[in-house]
């Protein structure tokens, strides 16, 4: 496999700088994510990645840089547009509606494909019953796939982290993004949570066929699951290439094992 | 097996069981301990002990007839305040802003609706259809009003705290009473209440061995109430809209993620805040006047707010209940013995006393502090 | 191998209605039992004579779904039918492996409809007890319930040559699989129903049905045993049938009830109960969405016949108790009041015994207020009958159920006999015993080493391949030894003490029953798991393991902080706690003549849970305590030695196959001792202990 797999690109970001005030987060970095694969952005703590992904998803605007998705190179977007365009997220700290029960929290990132009128939903009845049917069928199917029925009732604030973060993968799922973000999919799990969770975003890819970019500090996980591997250290990137490649990389050593700079 | 869904009897309950029980309890226990008093002779009669705690129950129990028609009055009260706390509650949970003008939204909103029927009345049209195109232009202008406060209040005072957009919604109060009084004049009008084909008059009721005066606009107020109350109520639960309402109150950026635009859903619950005003506004107008005074009746939403707790729902309807009644008996049974009028004040009396024993209010969420 | 006793005794082979008792109201015909001597009759004659009646039903994608008998038979003949394709012939073995769900029934189904053996293994077992259990009963196909399972299958492979075809429910993951040789069963049974219309192709399955021999071995459960390898135990159709019938019949169950499937596939239990009594009765069997939702689903469904193991009483009770703590004062007022009433009257009610007026009002409200919401809580609003087995279950646990209206009996059985043995009827239940035999049963005590022996409609036909151990299993005359001690009661009740090689004897020759000295312990809710020592030794020792919600939620009422189990187990207050227990323990065995001398002398707090993983219980969570004993050396040492503390080192091993090891230092404590009441009456007092 080399650095460009084959394939259309979805998101292509070029040249991107980030700063806030003085302190530059991101200082021009490129790479790209090619339809259907799982591509990993991975860099020591402070490295970067978050901000990476909230630019992405339009949580910050970069200074510079461009940032194509799907072949339109985007202006500034505000997340819910970012969303309404095909791109899901998960973040590092689970950021759930943790009033709300794992079934309505998935029945709300099934917001953006409903569309009957708040007049329809007010009388229950007619089209807007029979959408609220087929949208439940989805979300049941996703809560089926993440194995998550027993918590369906539930309300998620009682839930433990590892299915917290599995019900925002849900939730996340619920949106059929075209690409879908993983702000550190295994931060903070036990060993058994994260093979589960390993296992499910690599049946999320098999199964949808969604692309996916993902964050990880935890080198080991990341190598084992994605197909194509960005580097950044201080906001650089610092190698890109398959995982294989990005391993034998000096640099990626160097940044892994803190050798002096 | 889960233990997330852990079996107890209490989870075969409906929530609003146990609370009911306990207050049925309280009033048992109550009466048990009066009885006990005048029956022991501890309270002879003429005594402040028996006009406090007997006379006032033997009244009641010698002509329920005036007991029925007291408690249909503080209901009829009640369910206007529990639509008013909706209000509060409707943007306490979308936004987590305490909205200090939805009193002077009911005003604003009845004043409007009052100004345009009295506009389409110059140029020739009135009665019925000149009502119902005054109402439609009314709620024209709570939509207005609700962008308006969207785009130039709560936009620019995103991620402020909290006492910013409180502070905010003071200023919005002024405003409104400026705007309403520069064009509306600030004396009293008259609902157009025959206009909107609500009813007038009274129907009596010769029952008890007396009679209870039910007027007819009460009756509707009650009905038109429950009905919104109802409504808001699926819509919460229920629909799209509701979940991404809850959804925005309980996390900015994780509803935003998902595609839910604050700056509509904002827009949403400040229409039908706007809304649930406007009626307010009919309600209480076709009661007495439309005047500023009366949004002073917007500040009985408080003690009903901590009755109810500012999230929920229910505890609006409850927590209205339990006040309009309690000041109206309050009023009649031992108002007197105070000299009378202690209407304007009792509510908050009884919602001191829940302070210090609920502080969550009824069906708040539970405070617990695990340290 | 013993011939088969009783297939020629008893003659199940016609329809007949309900014999003897009133009838249950409605359609006779409906009601009556199917006859049949194979599974695969039973299940067409059910589709014939109550086509339309649910037979099964499953929660999936959170809705229920059902599918009447008709259908059922519709799908297993599919689905025999692709499986017929795919070459599995009679007399073939066919491995099950995965939750109760319709799909694996329908395999079991479809299996027994060719003749040929489903042999269900445990969901959970790992790789190795997988590989052993498909090698020893040479599987050549198994249907599975998920990738998991096809994953494990796949890393065995190479020790289970003989399976070449595998099919599997639930398809996530699955799709890049190699579908060489691995099919859906939904594909399956789709080419199956397509090859069964071709011309005579129905008919010739009709024949495959017919052909099914009462003799023929319907199915292998392996048993896992307390000691070695598992063995496989070759039930026959006619003798799982005849042992159904005299139960459905003993019990009055008819295609009425329900059940819900959460008991594991591979355990006889739930061939039993849910398959073997559906099948005779007809009733209908849910399965639950999974494994975790099992208790949502009870409560759901709302079942009449229901089994559970004491262990899962004991946990509803001590969450239920968890949640009172946790409430209002007058919910937990209201709680405490009525429990007290039941406590005093409740069981008398379920008996049919007089009470006075005042106690059945009270009663009543307390079903109105506390009992129904509580038994709808749980799932138990409708059922009719339920039983416990598999250990002793406590007194206090057995009567608190009871006593709340739920007619809880106890049975006991294995899985030689095809589960029963012996079952509590109507009206005669009591905490220690176990009941009488059931119809058909015959039971005999040896009278040298008081081990249970007995013969019955279900036994066993041998141990799959093991000739030699079947003949140690067996008496000359035929009757199967259970291994277990035991003795009748003046009331014809069978009591069990322990394992017959379990009870042993102290140095100086008192009795040393284990078990029944663990069974005491562990009645304490603070309590989990007890291993007793004392064989050959000056006296009783026992390893404690608390029960970390019970003892956790003391800790958190009482303000202790604690980092985890380890931590929680060792702490002095806690010590103090179980030291109380022990106290108590030892005061009753003193009053029992025959257990007198082997009181607990020292004991301590193991510092980790006992887990199966470890190879410290078995999969059906019965302690190992041989194992135990080796694996703990120095700590069963030093409470032989005098010593106050010990540390020790123990090597786990985590789900996923990883090894780590836990280490700390225990502390030892001594137990008071009584001396030994004497009573006039010795058999007397024998006769209220336990």
């Amino acid at each position: 496999m080399s650095t460009a797999l084959p394939g259309e690109t979805l998101l292509a970001v070029e040249n991107v700088s980030l700063r806030f005030g003085g302190v530059r987060a991101i200082s021009d970095v490129s790479f790209d994510v090619v339809k259907g694969e799982i591509r990993a952005i991975i860099g020591p703590n402070g490295a970067g990645k978050t901000s990476m992904l909230n630019c992405i998803n339009g949580f910050y605007h970069p200074q510079e840089g461009a940032i194509t998705f799907k072949g339109v190179k985007r202006p500034k977007v505000k997340p819910h547009e970012a969303a309404v365009g095909g791109i899901a997220r998960t973040f590092q700290n689970v950021a759930l509606f943790k009033g709300m029960t794992t079934l309505d929290n998935i029945m709300v990132g099934r917001t953006l494909k409903m569309h009957r009128s708040f007049f329809w939903h007010l009388f229950r009845n007619g089209p807007a019953m029979t959408e609220e049917i087929e949208h439940r069928r989805k979300v049941e199917q996703i809560i089926d796939f993440l194995e998550i029925e027993h918590i369906r009732k539930t309300p998620v604030g009682k839930l433990p982290y590892g299915l917290q973060k599995r019900v925002e993968l849900g939730r996340a799922l619920a949106m059929e993004p075209d690409l879908l973000l993983l702000d550190e999919p295994m931060a903070g799990m036990n060993l058994e949570e994260k093979e589960d969770m390993c296992r499910f975003i690599l049946d999320v890819n098999n199964t949808y066929g969604t692309t996916i970019a993902l964050i990880e500090h935890d080198m080991g996980v990341v190598m084992d699951l994605s197909d194509r591997v960005v580097v950044l250290e201080y906001g650089r990137k610092i190698a890109d290439g398959t995982p294989d490649a990005v391993k034998k990389d000096q640099t990626v050593i160097d940044a892994y094992l803190g050798v002096a700079h | 097996m889960s233990t997330a869904e852990a079996a107890s009897p209490a989870a075969a309950l409906p929530g609003w069981v146990m609370p009911v029980a306990k207050t049925l309890a309280v009033i048992a226990g109550i009466a048990a301990l009066i009885f006990a008093l005048v029956a022991s002779g501890i309270a002879p009669k003429g005594s402040w002990a028996h006009k406090i705690l007997a006379a006032p129950f033997i009244e009641m129990r010698e002509m329920p007839d005036l007991l029925v028609q007291t408690l249909w009055e503080g209901a009829v009260a009640g369910i206007l305040y529990a639509l008013i706390a909706l209000g509060f509650v409707l943007i306490f949970k979308a936004s987590g802003v305490f909205n200090f003008a939805q009193g002077i939204m009911v005003v604003f909103a009845g004043l409007t609706l009052v100004g345009t029927y009295e506009l389409l009345g110059r140029v020739g049209l009135t009665g019925m259809p000149a009502a119902y195109l005054a109402l439609l232009v009314t709620l024209g202008v709570m939509a207005l009003l609700a962008v308006s406060v969207e785009r130039f209040v709560l936009r620019p005072l995103v991620n402020q705290p909290d006492i910013i957009l409180f502070m905010a919604t003071f200023g919005l109060t002024y405003l409104l009473i400026g705007i309403g009084e520069s064009i509306f004049g600030g004396n009293p009008k008259v609902m157009i209440t025959s206009q909107l084909g609500l009813p007038r008059g009274a129907i009596d009721l010769n029952i008890l061995g007396g009679r209870v005066t039910l007027q007819k606009i009460d009756i509707a107020a009650a009905v038109i109430a429950t009905l919104m109350i109802i409504a808001l109520a699926i819509f919460f639960q229920k629909t799209r809209i509701g979940r991404a309402l809850r959804a925005v109150a309980d996390s900015h950026k994780a509803a935003l993620s998902v595609g839910i635009s604050l700056n509509q859903i904002w827009m949403i619950v400040w229409f039908a805040a706007g809304v649930v005003a406007l009626v307010t506004g009919i309600m209480w107008g076709a009661r007495s006047d439309v005047s500023f005074g009366l949004q002073t009746i917007a500040l009985k939403a408080l003690p009903v707010l901590i009755l109810g707790g500012f999230t929920s729902v229910p505890g609006a309807i409850i927590g209205g209940l339990i006040i309009g009644i309690g000041e109206k008996i309050g009023e009649f049974y031992w108002g007197p013995l105070l000299g009378g009028a202690i209407e304007s004040w009792l509510a908050y009396v009884i919602a001191l006393g829940f302070l210090v024993f609920r502080p969550q209010g009824l069906f708040g969420d539970k405070i617990i502090e695990r340290i | 191998m013993p011939p088969f006793t009783d297939a020629g005794s008893n003659p199940h082979g016609v329809c007949h209605d309900r014999e003897g008792g009133p009838e249950p109201p409605g359609d006779l015909a409906a009601r009556a039992q199917v006859g049949g001597d194979t599974f695969g009759k039973l299940l067409a004659g059910n589709a014939r004579i109550r086509g339309p009646r649910p037979a099964m039903r499953f929660k999936d994608n959170g809705i229920w779904a059902s599918w009447t008998w008709a259908e059922v038979y519709a799908e297993a003949r599919g689905l025999a039918a692709g499986l017929q394709k795919l070459g599995l012939k009679r007399g073939d073995k066919i491995a099950i492996v995965g939750g109760n769900r319709p799909k694996l029934y329908w395999s079991i189904m479809a299996a027994q409809i060719l003749g040929a053996i489903p042999v269900p293994v445990y969901a959970d077992a790992i790789a190795d007890e997988l590989a052993y259990v498909l090698d020893n009963a040479e599987v050549t196909f198994a249907a599975v319930q998920d990738q998991e399972q096809v994953d494990k299958l796949i890393s065995v492979a190479d020790r289970v040559p003989r399976l070449q075809t595998i099919l599997y429910d639930f398809d996530r993951g699955l799709k890049d699989y190699d579908h060489g040789e691995l099919h859906h069963i939904d594909t399956v049974i789709a080419a199956g129903k397509a090859a069964l219309g071709e011309p005579g192709a129905a008919a010739a399955l009709d024949g495959e049905i017919a052909a099914g021999k009462g003799e023929d071995v319907s199915i292998i459960l392996y048993t896992s045993g307390t000691t070695g390898r598992s063995k496989g135990v070759m039930l026959s159709a006619a003798g799982c049938i005849n042992a159904a019938t005299d139960t459905v019949t003993f019990d009055k169950l008819n295609d009425t009830d329900s059940v819900l499937a959460y008991l594991p596939l591979a355990w006889v239990g739930d061939h039993y109960l849910n398959y073997a009594q559906a099948m005779v009765a007809g009733f209908c069997v849910a399965c639950p969405e999974s494994a975790e939702t099992a208790q949502a689903d009870l409560k759901e469904i709302g079942p009449t016949f229901y089994f559970a193991p004491p262990r899962v009483f004991e946990n509803l009770l001590t969450r239920v108790m968890i949640r009172m703590e946790d409430a209002g004062r007058l919910k937990r007022g209201m709680f405490h009041h009525f429990i007290g009433v039941a406590k005093q009257w409740g069981e008398k009610i379920l008996n049919g015994e007089s009470v006075p007026l005042a106690a059945k009002l009270s009663y009543g409200l307390g079903d109105l207020l506390v009992y129904g919401p509580l038994k709808n809580a749980l799932g138990f609003s409708n059922i009719r009958v339920a039983y416990t087995a598999g250990e002793a279950i406590g007194p206090e646990l057995f009567s608190f159920y009871r006593s709340l209206g739920l007619n809880l009996k106890q049975l006991y059985g294995q899985t030689e006999a095809f589960l029963y043995v012996t079952a509590q009827p109507d009206g005669q239940i009591r905490a220690d015993t176990v009941g009488p035999a059931t119809p058909n049963v015959d039971i005999r005590i040896d009278p040298a080493s008081g081990e249970v022996l007995y013969k019955s409609p279900g036994q066993f036909i041998g141990y799959y391949k093991e000739p030699e151990k079947t003949a140690e299993t067996m008496t000359p005359d035929g009757y199967v030894k259970t291994g277990d001690a035991g003795f009748f009661d003046a009331t014809g009740h069978l009591r069990i003490i322990d394992r017959a090689k379990d009870v042993g004897k102290l140095k100086d020759g008192a009795l040393f029953a284990p078990k029944y000295i663990e069974n005491k312990l562990k009645f304490y809710p603070n309590i989990k798991e007890a291993v007793a020592f004392g064989q050959d030794q000056d006296f009783v020792t026992v390893f404690i393991n608390i029960d970390p919600i019970a003892v956790g939620n003391w800790a958190e009422r009482n303000n202790v902080s604690y980092g985890g189990y380890q931590e929680l187990a060792g702490l002095p207050q806690v010590y103090d706690i179980i030291g109380a227990h022990v106290d108590e323990t030892n005061r009753t065995l003193a009053a029992e003549p025959m257990m007198a001398g082997g009181q607990i002398k020292r004991f301590l707090i193991l510092h980790k849970e006992l887990d199966a993983d470890d190879g410290e219980l078995t999969r059906t969570q019965k302690v190992r305590r041989g194992f135990i004993a080796e694996r703990y050396q120095p700590l069963v040492d030093a409470l032989y030695s005098g010593k106050t503390e010990q540390h020790i080192a123990t090597e786990v091993t985590f789900e996923d196959g990883r090894k780590g090891t836990i280490a700390a230092t225990v502390a030892i404590r001594d137990a008071r001792t009584y001396p030994a009441v004497v009573v006039a009456n010795a058999t007397g007092a024998m006769g209220k202990a336990a």
